[in-house]
């Protein structure tokens, strides 16, 4: 054994592993949302199809809002996982949840989204936000942000960029 | 059913990995000759079954399987078949896979082609390949599997991104990157082979150089390819841009390049073996780490794939890579035998110092890279605080590094090996420093300039004249002793593939230096505004606004801006530069177009269209053609140097001649 070669070398691969392992826990997405734990604020918008949606008239039920547009690419490939968990946790859906799915529009034109929707299926409302106002109430930085509202109203938590099957899925479990 | 095959298929891969894995050792470590038989067996079947997945992969994307899961994420009914089959590697899990089916494959043909080899040196070889296999198995059948089972099925997939979708290149230039990146594990496996058997003999030197050559050639195009595709595809009117990812690309290519000479000082005198396996060693490791930073998400970059957890699993396996390599330096380094290989001394003025000097350079220039390429990592673990470092610290930092190499890419083949006399040294010196002289002068008159370019000039005319004496000097030779006539005496050259190769790889990497210089200095861009039937003048070119077009296709609609371009009154057709909308993508994605000439490309991207008005940036960039015509001939002459020489002359006779 060389110990001139080895034990240099062990504190330069240590030094190494320790700068580049040092990057990782630094999830941009996962950045906390200072809403989490307060009351989700109020809103009353109109879907696409017209029909009017009130938060407070959907108390009792868990309610998942995404946040999202028809030019956003991440919205665009999380659009599948929404659509699969919204049909099973959905009313009516396979595991009997209840929980209200919807997408609030995010800086795009009503007739695009609609049409984007059209292509490639809905299985839960989105509403139109014209004046935004929704989008600053609840602190949206960009697309897609999703937020878990329980049963009574409170931000449980915000997920920011894509969402995976497996984050959706745990984070509906974990709703009750 | 293609969920469940494709990991059948992975789990078949895995298990004949980890058994290759372990006969490999015990043939390595025992000298067991049939243990290393069936490590070898194990390669096939493990490069055979990855094989399979791999197709069965690509069936999912063509027929839109979207039960699968990487289909589900890259696929659509709207991507043309073409697409949807280079879509294997758009994304994470599907390019792991192709990492891994390539790995394997590399596996396969070294178990070939060392059947009939030393056996132990093999069976270490063998072993570690197949270790490689068995991590990047173990991602793609766990982690990072494509196959995993999708439920409900959904209707319609996001099609690949469009960035993918936008050039033919995109097509050639992953897959020729893939084979020299993965092609890496083979010339290491062989030195991890060579040290842990403290044993590095003639013949398998010689197929260690052989596939580092071929490597070499590899990493070379797809570097080239990735910078044309940039060129042709994203409309800045650059080719590389020290991307973090181009980095990566560029550490192995570096520490590559300075371990192939130091090979050849270690094949012809003997010497500066153990620095040739660690360089070896390094470009593998620094094949992982490129790995890891555009996999792991840590990186901001045009080539990174989405934040995945595989970035800890690929940590764990460099950690593991650089101990092991440590390890074995420190064990097979100081007694490292080199059977049939001649071990001559060499003095001040020879050419193995050099080559040394060249190596240590290049290894240098790899530190100078990865430290900037690391830095907002490591100022973001003390400081907390983000930074990014940009290309003036890589030019001012690298220039003169490379201006030093130009120099010595001249001075090495001009010296002899051992010891040179000054005299006759300085005699040969003459017409190539006369040649640089000329050069450097003659750009300093053109335009007044001083600085980096004329000396770059200077420099690669005096190198270039130096390879060309070196090409001519044995058919110079075989005139004068009246051995064949005038045209069958270049024939001579043909006998000497591997002076032939360098020689050309050479003149290749001079004349893209050279493009390099004039293009990135000598650049003009402007931006103009043309109402329909409008002209304007572009140093000496004039462009008139035809018309706009709208052209439709399933997965995108271009508008396209029609320019009629002519130089005085000759007319050089049309170009239509244009912008793309994909469905997936809101920002239009513009295609540039290019017109090349020897002298200069026209390249013109078009910034905003309207119905009757369209605003263009035009660039004139001077003989970046040069720059693809010297990469791709710095290319064929590794390969020419790398193919399997005819005939049955042994390396070290052969040795004498080249």
């Amino acid at each position: 054994m060389n110990w001139k070669i080895l034990l240099p070398g062990l504190l330069v691969v240590a030094l190494l592993v320790l700068v580049l392992a040092s990057g990782f826990g630094k999830d941009p997405r996962a950045l906390p949302s200072t809403m989490e734990g307060r009351p989700a604020p109020e809103f009353e918008l109109r879907t696409l199809e017209g029909e009017t949606v009130r938060l407070s008239d959907l108390r009792g039920r868990p309610v998942v809002l995404n946040f999202w547009s028809t030019w956003c690419r991440p919205c665009v490939v999380e659009h599948p996982v929404l659509q699969r968990y919204a049909e099973l946790y959905g009313p009516g859906g396979p595991v009997g949840r209840d929980v209200a799915f919807f997408g609030v529009l995010y800086g795009d034109e009503p007739e695009r989204a609609q049409a984007y929707l059209q292509r490639v299926g809905a299985a839960y409302p989105t509403l139109e936000d014209p004046s935004q106002r929704v989008v600053v109430d609840y602190g949206v930085g960009g697309v897609p942000e999703t937020y878990f509202i329980s049963r009574d109203g409170t931000i449980v938590s915000k997920y920011a960029g894509a969402i995976s099957a497996q984050t959706l899925k745990g984070t509906l479990e974990a709703m009750q | 059913m293609i969920c469940l095959l494709g990991r059948g298929l992975l789990y078949l891969t895995l298990a004949a990995s980890g058994a290759g894995l372990v006969t490999g050792l015990a043939g390595g470590l025992r000298d067991d000759e049939r243990a290393g038989a069936w490590a070898r067996r194990m390669a096939y079947v493990s490069a055979g079954a990855s094989s399979l997945a791999t197709l069965l992969l690509v069936y999912a994307l063509v027929v839109h399987d979207f039960s699968v899961s990487y289909v589900a994420d890259v696929g659509s009914l709207e991507t043309p078949p073409l697409i949807s089959i280079v879509s294997l590697w758009s994304s994470l899990d599907g390019s792991m896979l192709f990492w891994a089916v390539v790995l394997a494959v590399y596996g396969a043909i070294f178990a070939w082609r060392t059947r009939h080899g030393d056996s132990g040196l093999a069976s270490w070889a063998m072993a570690v390949l197949h270790g490689s296999v068995l991590f990047f198995g173990l991602l793609v059948a766990g982690e990072a599997t494509p196959f995993a089972l999708v439920d409900p099925v959904p209707s319609n997939g996001p099609g690949p991104n469009p960035l993918l979708q936008n050039h033919i290149l995109m097509a050639i230039h992953p897959p020729t990157l893939y084979l020299g990146y993965v092609g890496m594990s083979v010339p290491f496996a062989m030195a991890v082979a060579a040290l842990a058997r403290r044993r590095l003999d003639a013949a398998w030197l010689a197929s260690l150089r052989a596939w580092s050559l071929w490597v070499w050639a590899f990493l070379s195009l797809g570097i080239l390819l990735g910078g044309w595709w940039s060129y042709e595809v994203l409309g800045w009117g650059g080719y590389w841009a020290w991307d973090p990812v181009e980095n990566a690309s560029l550490l192995p290519w570096l520490s590559l390049t300075a371990a192939l000479h130091a090979l050849l000082v270690t094949r012809r005198r003997g010497q500066l073996a153990s620095f040739a396996l660690s360089l070896l060693m390094l470009s593998f490791l620094f094949t992982v780490l490129g790995t890891f930073m555009t996999r792991s998400g840590i990186f901001n970059s045009v080539h990174s794939f989405t934040q995945s957890a595989i970035g800890p699993l690929f940590l764990g396996f460099l950690t593991l890579a650089l101990l092991g390599c440590l390890l074995l330096l420190s064990y097979g380094v100081d007694r490292l035998q080199l059977p049939g290989v001649p071990v001559r001394r060499f003095g001040f003025l020879s050419r193995e110092l050099s080559f040394l000097l060249a190596a240590l350079l290049l290894l240098v220039l790899c530190f100078t890279v990865l430290l900037g390429t690391l830095y907002p990592l490591i100022n973001q673990a003390l400081r907390g605080s983000q930074v990014s470092v940009g290309a003036p610290y890589f030019n001012k930092m690298c220039l003169p590094q490379l201006m030093a190499l130009l120099l010595l890419m001249g001075l090495g083949p001009a010296l002899a090996w051992g010891r040179t006399r000054g005299r006759s040294f300085a005699r040969r010196l003459a017409l190539p420093v006369l040649a640089g002289l000329a050069a450097a002068g003659s750009v300093f008159l053109m335009n007044r300039e001083r600085g980096w370019v004329p000396l770059c000039w200077g420099l690669a005319a005096f190198a270039a004249v130096i390879s060309v004496q070196q090409l001519w000097s044995p058919v110079g030779a075989r005139l004068r002793a009246a051995r064949s006539g005038p045209w069958l005496a270049p024939l001579a050259l043909l006998r000497m593939p591997r002076r032939l190769g360098a020689h050309i790889t050479h003149l290749g990497v001079l004349m893209a230096a050279v493009a390099i210089a004039a293009s990135s200095s000598w650049r003009v861009e402007e931006e103009h505004s043309l109402a329909k039937g409008e002209s304007v003048q572009f140093h000496g070119y004039t462009l008139g606004f035809i018309e706009p077009e709208l052209r439709r296709e399933a997965h995108r609609s271009s508008q396209l801006a029609r320019l009629s371009v002519f130089r005085g009154r000759r007319d050089l057709g049309e170009l239509e530069p244009a912008l793309n909308h994909y469905r997936t993508m809101s920002q239009a994605l513009g295609t540039p177009a290019v017109l090349t000439r020897p002298s200069e490309d026209l390249y013109l991207t078009v910034v905003r269209i309207a119905a009757d008005r369209v605003t263009i940036r035009a660039f004139l960039e001077p003989l970046v053609v040069w720059l693809w015509v010297g990469g791709l001939l710095a290319v064929l002459g590794a390969l020419w140097a790398a193919w399997p020489t005819r005939g049955g002359r042994k390396p070290a006779q052969r040795g004498q001649r080249s």
